[in-house]
């Protein structure tokens, strides 16, 4: 597993395409910065204002970005074919399978969570003394939101993985999690009450602000998870994409 | 030493591959012959587990592949050079192949050398011809110095100078005891590696003979091989 674990690490390090991913999900600080700048010099005018947060507002950048790269290290296998000579070094796949998914999970993780502080950190240290809204609660008020959305987003890029091996196909796989991350909770907006709010606050997006213990929407309310049913519901996403990858790589032929 | 054991597979009501039993012994340079379609890649992808038989087995030393922790010792393969991630280094792409078995980088190099390939290991294989591609590949079966290799048309593509060296290279590993399951096309490529020789047509075997007696038989392997496989053509085309 060791050994496995070091050549999926090369194998994500070795690409361009991980850089652009990162890169595209690094965007995050510099739209924080600018949303940042923006917010204090409206307040500079109008004395006090509530503005969203920019680690929650970007979120969804960051999400869809380092999902693509939790697709991109299955799928890239099948476009290449290196996935025929992957699974002759390693042909266990239960074992390729969960190296892939252990990289994907740290590197997402890392990512985001870095992104996310300095996105958190450089924008209020710009905003200073201005009454926007979002600054006013202490950062050990805000530390559940951060970590529910890291996670969000590390089990996104796992989801990624996961269909990416099911479907073995890069634009099905990156179709599949703008579904989860964007159509799924738009279209559940809309339906008509009380659907509504019985069906979007169990849509991977939306379990981010019930881990914290936050209002989802004023539209859709408070949302009837507890933190950690919200939790484990994030965690059931990832988990059953990647048992339906497996499914499929252990039964089909590669 | 190879062992296929009624070896067969099915796809919906097409049999790729029908009761295929032989076995490729050590020693010298096995040449794997058949049309277009006949099951040649078929059955080296199960051999080495890639595909699952629908009914027999492939043995590799008395062994399925997917059973060995760590094949690259024990099997080499080269199916497809063009299955490699194009972006990456070729230095990198057999490293990350390296580690997976607790291969070094010092014997990346050593095969890089082995191939030719030391001079360009540090540029993206997306610039490399077919032949280098081939290269690549062949030094990826030899990373861990393996006792049985395969290679599925690993000539194609490379220059004269390539195919001398690649005959030259699989008579070397032969004579070193090691199992040699060869594949290709080209006839007279064939009759001057191989000593042995596997026919099939329509995923059955057709012929199992060496060389000598083949061409003892017909006026050239050529020959031989457009005589024994007439009537398994998948995709011939009217002369």
């Amino acid at each position: 597993m060791k050994a496995t674990l070091s050549s999926e690490w090369l194998k994500l390090r070795s690409v361009a395409s991980t850089y652009h991913a990162i890169g595209t999900a690094a965007m995050t600080m510099v739209l924080g910065v600018v949303w940042a700048l923006y917010v204090s010099a409206l307040a500079e005018d109008r004395g006090s204002l509530r503005a969203a947060a920019p680690e929650q507002g970007f979120l969804p950048l960051l999400q869809i970005s380092l999902a693509v790269l939790g697709v991109l290290a299955i799928t890239t296998e099948y476009a290449t074919g290196m996935i025929r000579t992957s699974l002759t070094t390693v042909p266990k796949r239960s074992t390729f399978l969960l190296a892939k998914a252990g990289i994907v999970a740290i590197a997402t993780f890392t990512a985001a969570l870095s992104i996310l502080l300095v996105t958190y950190s450089v924008s209020r240290l710009i905003i200073g003394g201005h009454q926007v809204g979002f600054n006013d609660s202490a950062f050990t008020d805000d530390l559940p939101m951060l970590l529910a959305s890291v996670l969000s987003v590390t089990c996104l890029a796992l989801v990624g993985l996961g269909l990416g091996a099911a479907i073995r196909s890069t634009a099905g796989a990156i179709l599949s999690v703008v579904a989860l991350l964007f159509v799924l909770p738009g279209a559940a907006n809309y339906l008509p009450p009380p659907w509504n709010t019985r069906v979007a606050p169990l849509l991977l997006p939306n379990l981010v602000p019930q881990i914290a213990d936050q209002r989802l929407s004023s539209r859709l309310g408070d949302g009837f998870l507890s933190p950690p049913a919200a939790l484990a519901l994030l965690l059931a996403y990832p988990l059953i994409a990647l048992a339906l990858g497996y499914y499929v790589l252990k039964r089909r032929d590669a | 030493m190879i062992q296929l054991q009624h070896l067969t597979k099915r796809y919906g009501d097409a049999l790729a591959v029908d009761d295929l039993s032989f076995n490729i012994e050590p020693g010298h340079v096995t040449g794997f012959l058949g049309p277009n379609g006949s099951g040649k890649s078929t059955t080296m992808r199960m051999i080495l587990g890639l595909d699952a038989p629908t009914s027999g087995q492939a043995l590799i030393n008395g062994r399925r592949y997917t059973s060995i922790s760590k094949p690259m010792h024990e099997v080499g393969a080269l199916l497809d050079a063009n299955a490699v991630h194009g972006g990456r280094s070729a230095y990198n792409h057999l490293l990350c192949l390296a580690r997976t078995n607790g291969i070094g980088p010092a014997r990346v190099a050593e095969v890089l050398e082995q191939v030719g390939l030391a001079g360009v290991a540090r540029r993206r294989v997306r610039g490399f011809s077919l032949g280098m591609k081939q290269r690549l590949g062949i030094a990826s079966a030899l990373l861990g110095d393996p006792d049985v290799l395969m290679f599925d048309e690993p000539v194609n593509g490379l220059d004269p100078d390539g195919v001398r060296w690649i005959r030259d290279l699989m008579r070397s590993l032969a004579a070193q005891g090691r199992t040699i399951l060869l594949s290709s096309h080209l006839m007279s490529e064939m009759a001057l590696t191989a000593e042995r020789i596997v026919i099939i047509g329509r995923g059955r075997l057709i012929a199992e003979a060496t060389v000598t007696e083949l061409t003892a038989r017909y006026p050239s392997l050529e020959d031989a091989y457009l005589a024994l496989t007439a009537g398994s053509l998948e995709y011939g085309a009217a002369r």
